[in-house]
């Protein structure tokens, strides 16, 4: 199947229209969600939680010995629990430092993970192959009522955020003034990781445990790039988030064994790599065009100066003076010169220039206006 | 050698490598750095593949290294750039560069005997079967070789450069100002992190090996604030997790690089609760200590400033500075039985040695000097809190 197959059977074939509809709904809610990781500076958050999704998976499956999705997830949201308030505890109570209480929970609880996926991989029970899915994650195991929990996940998400916007986005921004105003900042503070966590635990079944934390981060950073406004950052995420999620269901899907989540990542990545460069506001190259055109104004002013200083030592300020002693400064070039005529700072005849009234003016008020 | 004893070789040898360079990661705050190397060399490591088609040639180590180093690079030039935060920039970058790895590996599945489970357990128990030859005699395993090489090169950095790394470690500026560049020591971390990573991929995988380069730190970590005996003590878990998970994986029949990051985990979970002063366990009690200490001198202090009787019933207390019943017990239990208060018909006095520290108090508050009311309590209480 090739892309634009998949595109003109998007409508008509249900189990694509299903797929789409999924990864779109979970790119969506992690844009969202990971809009408050990225602002939160819990970025690593989001990749310690995923991997700790993993035993609790595995937990899941040789507890209830069924395949059944949010019986599954169900697992992960506990294990992620775990994880998450094990770092807390770690953080808070210890001289452990964050990233190492990240990096502890990340690995042993994938480890432990892993021991238990080939343990039951081991098993003698024909029911348990296709819990390594969760790994890369495979998109095209959705079904109807996957997309439905998501659904419904998500409006609930959606609900609580407006319902408590005013204390997610005080506290986002200033914990202590949040508390001084007599806000129950921890209750505010778990409610937010525990939609965090949510979020992930829905994408593990597209994307997978390894690369979760990026369909989480990436919408969100590439978001960032655009706007200085919470509202506008959530809802540009919730786009970018959802357009990765289609689009790399849709490559991953025209090609053979090629898992979801990586794919989804890279489109993600892209977006990132975007955004990162053409943003108006913050990206590279208008940055980059904006320092040039700094340095140029800043070159032209210090020529007028210079003019300016050489101009004033003469009764009749625009009498006339050799182009040539221009040349032993160094912001001095024949287009600024000319630049310069156009602004009418100074008037060229000949091989001799002289400065204007306009031009002695704006000399004199150089320093003024700054 | 028979495999058995090949393959906890092998494991003893990574779980040391990985120690060494973990413990600056950690005491350095950079052990995400560690994450963010294993999982981004992967396309090193499939396109050095492709050139060299050996696993353990020494190209591909070198070219994975070079991936590695390039992804701290790329974290720190995003970083700088100010447009995401630190770890958003960890977080952006590594995963992009791992999903790249995957599709190769997936794409090109029929060339590369790299599978993606490969890619995150390793095969420990194939090491032995890969043997090293030198002109036709079996020396060994290969990976036990490349490990071994490693392992000696970090070994011999680390002797080498042990009083610079400690100096840039906990005082870069201090570092700066005696003419070692903390960026050099910095970089050389990063490789020698890079090497290690890439060596201990193949046996272990690629977030297990976070598991042996911050665990065994992290849990030496709480034991000691001695760098040297941090170095030893993480060495020591290491290998004892190394060797410990081969036997929990025989008797389970399941992957080895799991179970050693399970015996890793529970080791840094034992030590995490019950670490001498720096367990969680040591810690809340001496919480709850200082709590009721705190509660003890503010009680001092209400029974020195009041004078008339109906202020220091003991019913009154109670009211007065608002606590529990349980609580209030319990601090003027304390507080009989140092001595530094005497109870009469419900009434509390201050006894002489509660006057006495009442008044060493007042002054510790006053100037607040925080190492002296740690001496006052060694002095006045014969009973803690």
């Amino acid at each position: 199947m090739t892309l634009p197959d998949y595109f003109s059977q998007l409508f008509s074939d249900y189990t694509l229209r299903t797929i789409t509809l999924g990864t779109a709904i979970l790119g969506a809610i992690c844009g969202m969600l990971g809009s408050f990781a990225v602002l939160r500076k819990q970025s690593l958050l989001g990749d310690a939680i995923s991997h700790a999704a993993l035993p609790g998976i595995a937990i899941a499956f040789l507890i209830t010995g069924t395949k059944d999705t949010n019986v599954l997830l169900l697992g992960a949201l506990v294990s992620g629990l775990i994880g998450t308030f094990w770092i807390r505890g770690m953080i808070t109570k210890t001289h452990l430092k964050s990233d190492t209480a990240l990096g502890l929970v990340l690995s042993l609880f994938f480890g432990f993970g892993m021991l238990l996926l080939t343990f039951i991989q081991k098993q003698p029970n024909a029911n348990q192959a296709g819990l390594d899915k969760y790994l890369f994650g495979q998109a095209a195991t959705l079904v109807e009522k996957d997309v439905t929990v998501m659904a419904i996940v998500t409006g609930i998400c959606l609900v609580i955020m407006l319902l408590f916007w005013k204390e997610f986005k005080i506290l986002l921004f200033d914990a202590d003034y949040t508390k001084t105003l007599g806000f129950n900042t921890r209750f505010i503070d778990i409610l937010i990781t525990f939609f965090i966590v949510l979020a992930i635990v829905l994408g593990l079944q597209t994307v997978g445990v390894v690369l979760m934390s990026a369909m989480l981060l990436a919408p969100a950073a590439a978001a960032r790039q655009w706007t200085n406004k919470l509202s506008v950052m959530i809802g540009l995420a919730a786009i970018f988030g959802a357009f990765s999620g289609v689009f790399g269901t849709a490559i991953s899907a025209s090609q053979n064994n090629l898992s979801t989540g990586p794919v989804i990542v890279l489109v993600a990545g892209v977006f990132v790599l975007f955004s990162f460069i053409f943003s108006p506001d913050r990206g590279i190259l208008f940055k980059q065009v904006r320092k040039y055109q700094n340095r140029r104004d800043l070159k032209l002013q210090k020529t007028l100066q210079f003019m300016f200083d050489i101009a004033k030592t003469h009764e009749n300020i625009s009498h006339p003076h050799a182009i040539k002693i221009l040349n032993n400064f160094q912001g001095y070039t024949r287009a600024s010169l000319k630049e310069m005529e156009e602004k009418e700072w100074v008037q060229v005849r000949g091989q001799k220039w002289l400065m204007t009234q306009k031009g002695y003016e704006a000399a004199a008020n150089l320093y003024n206006n700054y | 050698m028979d495999a058995q004893v090949e393959i906890q070789l092998i494991a003893a040898v990574v779980a040391i490598a990985c120690a060494i360079p973990g413990v600056f990661l950690v005491l350095r705050k950079m052990a995400l750095i560690s994450d963010a190397i294993s999982h981004s060399i992967l396309p090193g490591i499939v396109i050095g593949f492709f050139i060299t088609e050996d696993l353990n040639s020494p190209l591909l180590i070198l070219l994975a290294a070079v991936t590695g180093v390039i992804t701290v690079i790329l974290v720190e030039a995003i970083q700088k750039t100010g447009m995401v935060k630190e770890d958003t920039a960890i977080g952006l970058v590594f995963p992009a560069l791992f999903s790249i790895g995957v599709i190769l590996i997936a794409k090109n599945a029929n060339d590369v005997h790299l599978d993606v489970d490969a890619v995150l357990l390793g095969e420990l128990a194939f090491a032995p079967f890969d043997r090293l030859l030198v002109s036709g005699i079996d020396i060994g395993p290969k990976s036990l070789w490349v490990m071994g090489t490693i392992l000696l090169l970090t070994l011999g950095m680390l002797f080498a450069f042990f009083k610079e790394l400690k100096v840039s470690t906990f005082d870069a500026g201090l570092s700066a100002a005696l003419g070692f560049s903390p960026v050099v020591l910095h970089y050389g971390l990063m490789t020698v992190s890079s090497v290690t990573v890439v060596g201990a991929f193949e046996a272990v995988g690629a977030v297990l090996v976070v598991a042996l380069m911050i665990a065994p730190a992290a849990s030496a970590y709480l034991l000691t604030s001695d760098l040297k005996k941090m170095l030893v003590l993480s060495v020591g878990f290491g290998v004892f997790s190394a060797i410990g998970g081969y036997w929990v994986a025989h008797a389970l029949d399941a992957s080895i690089a799991g179970s050693m990051t399970t015996v890793l985990g529970l080791v840094f979970l034992t030590v995490y609760l019950f670490a001498p002063s720096k367990g969680l366990i040591a810690v809340m009690y001496r919480q709850k200590q200082q709590r009721t200490e705190v509660s003890l001198l503010t009680f001092l202090l209400h029974l020195n400033n009041h004078e008339e009787e109906s202020e220091r019933r003991v019913q009154h207390l109670n009211e007065h500075i608002n606590w529990q019943k349980v609580r209030s017990k319990t601090v003027v239990e304390l507080a009989q039985k140092n001595n530094l208060v005497a109870i009469n018909n419900e009434i509390v006095t201050l006894t002489k040695k509660g006057k006495e520290f009442t008044d060493l108090a007042l002054e510790y508050i006053i100037t607040n000097k925080d190492e002296k009311i740690e001496h006052m309590k060694d002095d006045f209480f014969l009973f803690r809190g």
